[in-house]
């Protein structure tokens, strides 16, 4: 999966599994890079109520403890705007 | 393979009931199916029990073998099933295929989940096993979010918008009231769909099938060795089984608006019956959220791809419309106890082509389609069912 994808589509999580609680409300997003690669991943730095787009760039970030990659919303277009 | 029939059905109330165990609901729908076949326990050959997680809500494990001690049935092969919200349908089939090939005459499939006990964060962890546990409900990806990113991905591929979505459980609920066995009877509004809980954007609560307990039971039986099945009208042919499956988890998909696994069910079924989606006079689609059972019916091929939610909005998926869907509530509001559901949607089906569906009385059915998903639709059963006058 390449640093740089899009957002192909997302959900904001309210309703979480006992270890995301103290996240709510999160942001997911299925990933999708130039390549056509697609990924789930977490996605950092949203903030309630904030407008999220199909079609949005979101940066990779770091990994989680378990390897799996976190991505985090591109500076600059926290409202979607791309 | 032999022709095999329902000759027998029997179900719990759905719903949420802390004083009843899993064993007290599996001895309630089995004993209700065997008294409706009308056969002696002696002739039963094999117990086949659908069940997704009971091991981790209930602590009990191997509900094959309780529910063969349950039904008084101790000594004759049991086995559980598990195919996360299919399992039912998956017990169903293997019950089936046991008669078709001649194994046995007659076998009893039932499913059971109780799961209204526990808290809302022990069901959410529990069902996120349906999808991957490492790379989904790992990432934070709940079973409702999966959905939820499906129908915000719909709604911009197709244009849908919203209030159609919502169109959905509104008219489940409505079919729920006249279903004495449904958990909910109560009317809500496309307002009140779109104001719920926000459990995962888009998607409210009320998009959101039920938490249910409950259990249904089916007995099954070669055609050939029933007497007069052909005057008999609880005699419920199976003419068409089919069992799709595709990844378990979404990334690995080209198309997510789309199921793989129910369009491979539904050609085997299709097939197997001769028939195709124009001849199925009711169907109980797997609406385990409210873009699912779009989806679901243009899989199924009774709507084109992206007009899903306009034919509910026209009426068509209505008790009284072209191709009545859900007509129990379906597992947005008769309920969704998740390793019973299968046979909970072909108890509906039975009860609709034997004309014992009382208020909710479809006129004239005489073909059946039940469609049940596992997990993010990686596993699908079909079955469609025809009475014999």
């Amino acid at each position: 999966m390449e640093k740089k994808a899009k957002i192909y589509t997302y959900s904001v999580i309210y309703s979480s599994t006992e270890n995301f609680s103290n996240k709510t409300p999160y942001l997911i997003a299925l990933l999708k890079d130039n390549r056509g690669n697609k990924k789930l991943s977490f996605i950092e730095g949203y903030d309630e109520h904030q407008d999220i787009e199909i079609g949005q760039t979101v940066i990779y970030l770091k990994d989680d403890d378990k390897g799996r990659a976190i991505y985090k919303l591109q500076d600059g277009t926290a409202f979607g705007r791309l | 393979m032999r022709s095999v029939s329902v000759i027998g059905i029997g179900e719990t109330k759905m719903g949420s009931f802390p004083e009843k165990s899993i064993r007290s609901m599996i001895r309630e729908a089995g004993s209700k199916a065997i008294e409706d076949a009308g056969i002696d326990k002696s002739q039963i050959g094999a117990v086949y029990m659908g069940n997704f997680n009971s091991s981790y809500w209930c602590g009990q494990s191997h509900i094959g073998a309780l529910a063969a001690e349950e039904l008084e049935l101790t000594g004759k092969p049991h086995q559980r099933a598990e195919a996360a919200c299919a399992s039912a349908g998956l017990a169903f089939r293997q019950g089936m295929l046991a008669v078709a090939c001649g194994l046995y005459d007659v076998v009893i499939v039932g499913g059971v989940e109780k799961m209204t006990h526990v808290s809302t964060e022990a069901v959410t962890y529990g069902l996120a096993g349906a999808a991957d546990y490492e790379y989904e409900a790992g990432i934070g990806a709940t079973f409702p979010s999966i959905f939820a990113m499906i129908a915000n991905r719909y709604m911009y591929e197709y244009g849908t918008t919203r209030d159609q979505i919502a169109a959905v459980p509104v008219q489940s609920h409505e079919n729920a009231l006249l279903n004495p066995d449904a958990q909910m009877h109560k009317s809500i509004t496309i307002e009140k769909v779109k104001a719920g809980f926000p459990v995962a954007y888009p998607l409210t609560v009320y998009d959101c099938s039920l938490i249910s307990d409950g259990s249904a039971f089916a007995v099954l039986a070669a055609t050939e060795t029933l007497k007069d099945a052909g005057k008999n009208k609880k005699v419920i042919e199976i003419i068409g089984s089919g069992h799709g499956g595709d990844s378990l988890g979404i990334a690995k998909r080209e198309n997510i608006t789309s199921f793989a696994a129910t369009k491979l069910a539904a050609n085997e079924a299709y097939k197997m019956a001769g028939l195709t989606a124009s001849d199925v006079d009711i169907a109980e689609v797997h609406d385990c959220f409210s873009i699912t059972q779009i989806i679901n019916t243009e899989d199924l091929g009774f709507f084109k791809k992206g007009k899903g939610s306009q034919a509910v909005i026209e009426g068509q998926t209505a008790i009284a419309g072209k191709i009545p869907v859900n007509t129990s509530g379906g597992l947005k509001a008769k309920g969704h106890p998740v390793g019973a559901t299968g046979i909970s949607q072909i108890f509906e089906i039975v009860m609709q082509l034997r004309e014992e569906a009382g208020e909710r009385q479809v006129k004239n059915a005489e073909i059946g389609l039940a469609h049940n998903l596992g997990g993010t639709a990686a596993t699908c059963l079909i079955h469609i069912l025809k009475r014999r006058q």
